[in-house]
């Protein structure tokens, strides 16, 4: 399909005008990451400087972000495996089978998506606590009891991205595979999982960056021993002042690592969220 | 195979109607049976059913007098080719053709020593390291049926293979598929909604409509001798000229067929279905191609003239108004006629359909009639 010049023309304004306003204020602090204490919030900004990794250094050693890097990466890998372990087949099972409220029950979830943090931490936090006071299962400032916790919101998530894809073949794609010798659960291993492995990567991807990103369960639910990322650039934001270089080093190390994984999957990222149309 | 239905009953959910309902059906050990009917009338349900992809609320199914009606679809010995689906999309020709065999853990030698010969079988062999997305969807459909073919299933399920190819190919594979069948002596159950296929392929063809079987019966019997309304209607392309008309006595002891706008002396084969019949509707029809242009009037004949003419070929098919009706005729293109030229049809008595209108079910008592030459 040809696009005319002028819509061409519009269609990059508009593009290099959104991208301006997301990226500047990312590259403004990320330049800021790179510059000596001295200079972090020197009026007017100093453009040119030496750059140093003396925040980094500071961020990642002196205030343990390294331990808080392992978190992140434990709780978030963890929350995305779980949700895909219990999700995928759940979904397989909501674009095949029509059960008793199988209809209510998908709309259930949805609803859940919709829920505030709020709503959804305090309760766990009494639930924890009862938990450890009444059966000694201690689920506060635990792996575990996050990645529990996020299966609230990654769940829902999991279940319908993943009910779109499988509802998109054809069931008798694993009929086929039935009447030629596997079991269902053979079929789908087989046959319908390999069909819709860029899904589950574009599904992996955007659980794995809420669970990266989130903040407000982690404050609650979290302590020492699990304190994640975000959680840690918190802590550069003091009383008295905001020490913007480290805080903007915290900021590149949560932003990389989402934007390497974005990179490397990319392909099979764009086949998942298009369904393969954009080829 | 022998496959063997015995009042097999399947109803869904969201429908009150069955359907399959109380189906009874054989088909004999390498028989090429096709199940023909509109869409809903159960003929897919059926075929599913044998397959074991449906579980029948009662009712049995055996395939060589072994009851298979609670095994699961793996363990049935059948093969089934789909209508909208024919390849697994991550796997190539080859590993596609070979996934039925992984399935009975068979030795790669002898895998791929079947899969060639398969391939070469139904000509693909040259395409077995192409992928999903370089082959046509005629090819795609060969390697459906190089992959059923693969295991040497005792009974092969077809629905509606050819249905989403073009009319050329599709031509093509029906006399492959025919071939294989010949080739392999397996039982085939084919379904289809176009009785052309139906007729081009069946040794025996199963009429379906609404759940229920309307005919079992050769090619030539469901097209010559339909036994009720709904077969003389489904079966045959152009369809059937059909009226609605009341029987009347006549004068000599036959019958009349009185119809809007004409009437007919019906032949003495109805005789016995029409005692007692007398001022009874019924439904009367006359193939297109039984139709006769004759020069004058005369006995069973009306006058009209042409209204519209449709080359089919080396024959034409018109449709004349007579009588205030409209009769589609089968007449050969040199013979055929002009829009507004003035004619006479003549309705044969031998090849004259009569029903019943309330049971649909045919008058006729001599089953089959004389199969034209």
């Amino acid at each position: 399909m040809r696009v005319p010049t002028s819509e061409r023309i519009l269609a990059y304004v508009i593009l290099i005008v959104m991208a301006i306003l997301v990226l500047v204020p990312v590259l403004a602090g990320s330049i800021t990451a790179f510059k000596p204490q001295i200079i972090w919030v020197s009026s007017p900004p100093t453009w040119i400087f030496e750059p140093t990794l003396e925040n980094f250094e500071f961020v990642f050693f002196t205030r343990k972000g390294w331990v808080y890097l392992r978190n992140s990466l434990i709780i978030s890998g963890g929350s995305v495996a779980v949700a895909l372990i219990l999700g995928v087949p759940a979904a397989y099972a909501f674009a095949r089978f029509r059960f008793r409220s199988s209809k209510a029950l998908m709309q259930w979830l949805i609803s859940l998506r919709m829920i505030p943090p709020i709503v959804v931490g305090l309760p766990f936090y009494a639930m924890f606590l009862y938990l450890e006071r009444g059966l000694g299962i201690g689920l506060r400032d635990t792996f575990p009891g996050l990645i529990i916790t996020y299966q609230t919101f990654l769940l829902p998530l999991v279940i319908w991205m993943m009910r779109g894809y499988f509802a998109e073949l054809p069931a008798a794609m694993e009929e086929s595979a039935m009447v030629e010798g596997y079991t269902r659960l053979g079929a789908l291993w087989r046959v319908v999982l390999p069909v819709v492995f860029p899904g589950i990567v574009a599904t992996a991807i955007l659980n794995f960056i809420f669970a990266w990103n989130e903040f407000f369960l982690a404050l609650i639910l979290a302590g020492n021993r699990t304190s994640t990322l975000p959680m840690t650039a918190g802590t550069y934001i003091v009383r008295t002042r905001v020490e913007w270089g480290n805080l903007f080093a915290v900021n590149l190390i949560i932003m990389v690592p989402v934007i390497v994984l974005t990179i490397i999957l990319r392909r099979q990222l764009v086949k998942g969220l298009t369904f393969g149309i954009l080829e | 195979m022998k496959v063997a239905l015995t009042n097999l009953v399947k109803r869904f959910a969201n429908s009150d109607r069955a359907a399959v309902n109380e189906l009874n059906l054989v088909i004999n050990e390498g028989e090429l049976a096709v199940l023909l009917g509109p869409s809903g009338c159960g003929k897919t349900t059926t075929l599913r059913m044998i397959a074991g992809l449906e579980q029948p609320d009662s009712g049995r199914i055996a395939i060589a007098e072994r009851d298979i009606t609670d095994l699961a679809p793996k363990d049935r010995r059948v093969a089934m080719v789909f209508q909208n689906f024919s390849m697994y999309p991550t796997m190539n020709v080859y590993d596609n053709i070979a996934f039925p065999l992984h399935a009975v853990k068979m030795k790669r030698g002898e895998i791929d020593r079947t899969v060639r010969e398969v391939a070469a079988l139904v000509n693909i062999d040259h395409l077995l390291e192409r992928s999903v997305r370089q082959v046509s969807g005629g090819e795609a459909q060969r390697v459906a049926l190089a992959r059923a073919m693969v295991r040497r299933p005792e009974v092969f399920l077809m629905d509606e293979p050819l249905s989403n190819l073009d009319a050329k190919l599709r031509a093509q594979l029906r006399t492959e598929i025919k071939r294989l069948h010949q080739d392999t002596g397996a039982t085939f159950v084919f379904v289809t909604h176009d009785q052309e296929e139906a007729m081009t392929l069946g040794d025996k063809i199963i009429v379906m409509n609404k759940g229920d079987i309307q005919q079992v019966g050769s090619p030539h019997e469901v097209f010559f001798a339909p036994q009720n309304a709904f077969v003389a209607s489904f079966v045959g392309t152009p369809s059937m000229n059909m009226f609605e008309g009341m029987v009347s006595a006549d004068d000599t002891a036959g019958y009349r067929v009185l119809l809007p706008g004409f009437e007919l002396t019906l032949p003495a084969r109805f005789h016995n279905g029409l005692a007692k019949m007398t001022g009874n509707r019924v439904i009367w029809g006359i193939r297109p191609e039984a139709v006769r242009l004759v020069a004058a009037p005369g006995e069973n004949t009306v006058g009209g003239e042409v209204e519209l003419v449709e080359a089919l070929g080396s024959r034409d098919l018109i449709f004349v108004r007579a009588a205030e009706q409209l009769f589609g005729v089968i007449v050969d293109a040199q013979a055929s006629l002009a829009v507004g030229a003035p004619c006479h049809l003549h309705f044969p008595g031998a090849q004259m359909h009569l029903f019943a209108a309330d049971s649909e079910r045919s008058l006729q008592n001599n089953l089959p009639p004389s199969v034209p030459p």
